[in-house]
Order: C-alpha cells, then sequence, then structure tokens
C-alpha cells in the first residue's frame, strides 16, 4: 500500500528560488524513507508540501490517498511531525505539552495523559515530567518534540533531522523507537537528514536530494547497482604481484572473483594476511552522484 | 466547538494567566480606572463639594441629572458620564494584549507552526484564538465593573451615607458596546498578526482604537456631547456590526503560507 506519494513535485517561491524541482517517489506502508541531502537541498520544503504548509507549483502528492492542499486536517490527523521550527510551550511542562497536544488530535484527557507516560519513559524523560520545557536542554526539547509527533499514533511520521542536537546515547534511543514504530505499528517513517551515516544505520530505502532535484532513489543495494556497481577487495599482505606496496585494491564484480584472485596471488608468491570487501557506503554513493551533477551541469 | 477548539482556548487562557509580568501588566490598567480614579473623584468632591466651577458645570447638565443633592449629583455625573469612556480602554487594552499574545506571541515562538500540524483548519485555530482573547477580555471589564461598583458604593456609603445608582447606559456598555470593542480589537490585531514579527509591533497597532475614545473623553469633559443611553445604543450598534464585518472578513483570509512567513 503507497502511503506517501509525490508526482512531479515542484515548488518556485515568490522571490523565483526553485527549491524542489519536478520529485516524483512513492512509499510504501511501514517503510523507513531517508530524504538526504545537504542544507538548502528541499528537504524541509518538501516535507511542508506534504502536510499543506505550502501549496505545489507543479504536480501532486498525497498522503495516505489525501490531498494536502485540498484536505490538510486530513492529511495532519494521520500524520505526526517534526521539524526545527516547530517548538512547543515553554510556560508548560512536558507532560502538560504532551497531554494539550494529544487533546488537539481529538484524544482525552485521561488516554493523553497514559501515551504520554509511556514515550516519557521510551525517551527517557520520565524524570523531567513534571519540568517546565524552559528548562530543557536542546536535545530534551527534541526527544519531547518526537513524543509529541507520535502521541496520536501516526500513519506516517515525518521527522526532519530527528537526531540534530542529540547525544550519541539518546540518538539510538531515538532510532530505537522509530524502528519499532515502522517495524510493530506500521508507521511509514520519512526521514530527512544530512548525516548520511545516520541514515544508513536506519532507513530501509533512500532518495538522494541535492538543489530540489532528485538524483537517486532505491534502497542502498539498488543504489550501488545504479551508481557504483560492483564492489572492492581490499588485501593486506606482503610479496604482492603488481604492487610494491602492502595493501592491493581490486575492483570486482561479483563476489565469485574473490577466489580466483587470492589463488592468483598465492600462486604467484604473495603472502596474504587479510581480505576484506569494501563496498560503497552511502556517503560514496551520494558522493558519486553530485560530482557527476556538477560535471555534467560544466 | 469540538475538544480540539476548546484545549487551544484553555492553553491560550492558561498561558496569559501563567505569565506573570503580562497578566500584571493586565491589571493594573483596570485597577487604576476601575478603583483608584473613581475613589479619587468621590474623595475630591466630598471635601470640595462647594467648588464655583462644579456648581457651574452642575449647572449645565440636563434637569434629570440635577436630582438629590450636589455630592450626589457629581458622582452620579462621574459615574454615568466620565466612567464609562474609561472603562471602554479596559476592553481594548484587555483585548489587544491576549490577543498579540496569542497570535504573534505563538508566531514569535515557533509554536504557531506546531499547532498548524494539528488536524484543525487555519479558520477552527482563529475562531478557538479569537473566542478565547474574546472571552478572557469580557471577564476582565465584567470583574472591573463589579469591583468598581463595590468599591463605589462602599465609598458613597461611609463617605456620603447614600447609594450610588448606575444609569441604565452601563447595560447598553456592558452588554453591547465593551462585546463589540473587544470583538473589533481582537479582529485587527488578528488581521495584523500575520504581517507583525513581534508582540510589540502588533500592540501598537492598538494604539489608534484609543483615539475614538479619547475624543470621547475630550467630548464629555468639554460638553461637547454627553453620552445618554440612546447615543451610546447607537455606538453599540455601530461597532457590533463593525466588529461582524472585520471578523467575516479575518476569518478565511489565512493562509499556512503566509502564516509561516
Amino acid at each position: 500500500m503507497q502511503t506517501v506519494v509525490l508526482e512531479n513535485l515542484s515548488k518556485t517561491f515568490s522571490g523565483g528560488k526553485k527549491a524542489v524541482k519536478d520529485v516524483s517517489l512513492s512509499l510504501e506502508k511501514g517503510e523507513v524513507f531517508g530524504f538526504l541531502g545537504p542544507n538548502g537541498a528541499g528537504k524541509t520544503t518538501t516535507v511542508k508540501l506534504l502536510n499543506g504548509m505550502l501549496v505545489p507549483s507543479e504536480g501532486r502528492c498525497s498522503v495516505m490517498g489525501y490531498d494536502p492542499v485540498r484536505d490538510p486536517e486530513k492529511v495532519h490527523a494521520v500524520s505526526g511531525v517534526l521539524t526545527e521550527h516547530a517548538r512547543m510551550y515553554d510556560n508548560m511542562t512536558g507532560l502538560q505539552n504532551l497531554i494539550f497536544y494529544a487533546q488537539i488530535f481529538g484524544i482525552s484527557e485521561e488516554e493523553g495523559k497514559k501515551r504520554a507516560m509511556v514515550l516519557l519513559e521510551k525517551l527517557e524523560l520520565k524524570e523531567a515530567a513534571e519540568q517546565k520545557l524552559a528548562a530543557y536542554s536542546t536535545g530534551m526539547r527534541q526527544r519531547l518534540s518526537l513524543a509529541r509527533a507520535m502521541i496520536h499514533r501516526p500513519e506516517v511520521l515525518f521527522l526532519d533531522e530527528p537526531t540534530s542536537g542529540l547525544d550519541p546515547e539518546s540518538a539510538q534511543n531515538v532510532n530505537r523507537l522509530i524502528r519499532e514504530m515502522a517495524g510493530e505499528q506500521g508507521t511509514t517513517v520519512f526521514l530527512c537528514t544530512h548525516q548520511l551515516r545516520y541514515a544508513q544505520e536506519i532507513c530501509t530505502r533512500y532518495g538522494l536530494i541535492e538543489e530540489g532535484r532528485l538524483l537517486a532513489q532505491g534502497t542502498l543495494e539498488e543504489l550501488r547497482e545504479e551508481v557504483n556497481p560492483g564492489a572492492e577487495i581490499l588485501i593486506r599482505g606482503e610479496n604482492l604481484p603488481e604492487s610494491t606496496e602492502r595493501n592491493l585494491h581490486v575492483k570486482i564484480q561479483s563476489e565469485k572473483e574473490i577466489p580466483g584472485i587470492i589463488r592468483n596471488i598465492v600462486e604467484a608468491g604473495g603472502d596474504i594476511y587479510e581480505v576484506k570487501i569494501v563496498r560503497s557506503s552511502l556517503e560514496d554513493i551520494y558522493f558519486t552522484l553530485t560530482t557527476k551533477g556538477k560535471e555534467e551541469e560544466t | 466547538m469540538n475538544r480540539a477548539m476548546y484545549a487551544v482556548m484553555k492553553k491560550d487562557f492558561r498561558g496569559i494567566i501563567s505569565n506573570r509580568r503580562l497578566f500584571l501588566e493586565l491589571l493594573i490598567v483596570p485597577l487604576i480606572l476601575t478603583i483608584v480614579l473613581p475613589s479619587i473623584f468621590v474623595v475630591a468632591i466630598h471635601f470640595a463639594p462647594d467648588d464655583p466651577d462644579i456648581l457651574k458645570m452642575l449647572e449645565l447638565l440636563p434637569q434629570g441629572s440635577r436630582t438629590g443633592g450636589v455630592e450626589m449629583a457629581v458622582t452620579g455625573l462621574i459615574l454615568n458620564y466620565i466612567l464609562p469612556v474609561f472603562f471602554l480602554m479596559i476592553p481594548i487594552m484587555t483585548a489587544s494584549i491576549m490577543a498579540a499574545s496569542s497570535f504573534v506571541g505563538e508566531k514569535e515562538k515557533h509554536t504557531l507552526e506546531t499547532l498548524l500540524y494539528c488536524p484543525l483548519s487555519v479558520k477552527q485555530i482563529f475562531q478557538a484564538k479569537v473566542l478565547a482573547s474574546f472571552l478572557f477580555s469580557m471577564m476582565v471589564a465584567l470583574i472591573s465593573f463589579a469591583a468598581m461598583m463595590i468599591v463605589l458604593e462602599m465609598e458613597a456609603i461611609f463617605i456620603m451615607d447614600m447609594l450610588i445608582v448606575p444609569a441604565a447606559g452601563w447595560i447598553v456598555i456592558l452588554c453591547l458596546l465593551s462585546p463589540s470593542i473587544s470583538l473589533i480589537t481582537v479582529t485587527l490585531i488578528v488581521r495584523g498578526s500575520a504581517k507583525a514579527q513581534s508582540v510589540e509591533e502588533s500592540q501598537q497597532g492598538a494604539v489608534f482604537l484609543i483615539v475614538p475614545l479619547i475624543l470621547l473623553v475630550a467630548g464629555q469633559f468639554a460638553g461637547v456631547m454627553l453620552l445618554n443611553v440612546w447615543i451610546l445604543l447607537g455606538l453599540g450598534v455601530l461597532c457590533a456590526l463593525l466588529a461582524w464585518v472585520l471578523l467575516q472578513k479575518a476569518v478565511g483570509r489565512f493562509t499556512y503560507e503566509m502564516l509561516l512567513k
């Protein structure tokens, strides 16, 4: 089932800036989609378009079958949004804030409190539940915002840089919660980030965006196949043929080539200490794509 | 009115009450206008009833206003002609502070964006906020009136040994004029809130609403126009109409894009 759909979506601001250019993609239920790109690439604009905060200049999009331009309230009812600029009330405690947001999503006060306490516990904020938000640190606010976005158990979660300002331990915690929501509750997660390594840890599929244009999309395997097909093996040893160094890099198309390469080295008198397959990371793929894009432009 | 709108209103009420600085700001003007100022008038009349200027002024008044002794007449004059104009400043001030804090304040603190991601339409959010500001200013106005009457009656009983009766005009003021003025203020602040970037900027707009009131005060003191119940009723109907037109125009002109600029 397709939960989030973008069809030739474009947004040009009144000043003439093209923030999103002809983006088409679709998300399946329960997947964690990493929407990756540098700052200013158009990630937040896309989230705003999907939530009806901005009206597309061209193309269309839908969330759980609802058009955000026509029915923004229906889209909001089924989605939870975490963005850098969507803050909560400093004069209220963490718990009061969560109960308030639960209520505006039509949840009763008691049920809201129950859900809030569960989320606060999972995000290690239980001790700070009765503290006013003014006393919260950046990381605590970020975690509380995540709890706020999850309080009404949305079907789609839009997370814009969810781990910014978090220490590694809290980031792990947040990841676990996101995975849990996607895995157990079937929530679709649209995760925007510029931290590629972080995305690789948690996402099941990716879309790479730069200057508003979608460069590529797919699973890591698909992206590797499309951008950097094959892999590289790193051989560490001595008396390696055709190399005066102790390390040898060999490009391969398939794992089946490895035994032959090793055999040839051994037969030629080489001593092998270590053989490692190095596959391109998301970061490698991203940089290959952006460099290719720049070369095409020039 | 659904649960969500009620929650927004409750939150706005709590927001203003829990902000001590803002709450004091809200209380001090009604306190001066309805308790300190009338008390000064009453005490002044009691201790200087034979002032030739006051006597001359009394002679200018319509026959009906001159029943009872000099003290009674002057106190009635103050209660029914002077204080109503000052009293009308209360809804303007409370409504503008509350509306500015609830609309532009949310924008300034980046909490408006979070609210916009909820399943309420922009129209419903605005309705809830306008209603919260309106009810709050009405509540402050009614409490101020009650406090003013209690203090004035007590002063009248203890100092002058008599009871003061408010004129029928006060009913028009409480039920028609101050609600409409408060609604006009809220609507104007809300209209400006999309462009205003700070609470202070937004409140500055409300200053212009005081101008017609200052003209009324001047009119009262100079004797150009005396506020009787009919003039008040006319003004009330006019303001109510204006409030309705402004409200209709304001609701529906907002879009998400405009509010998040």
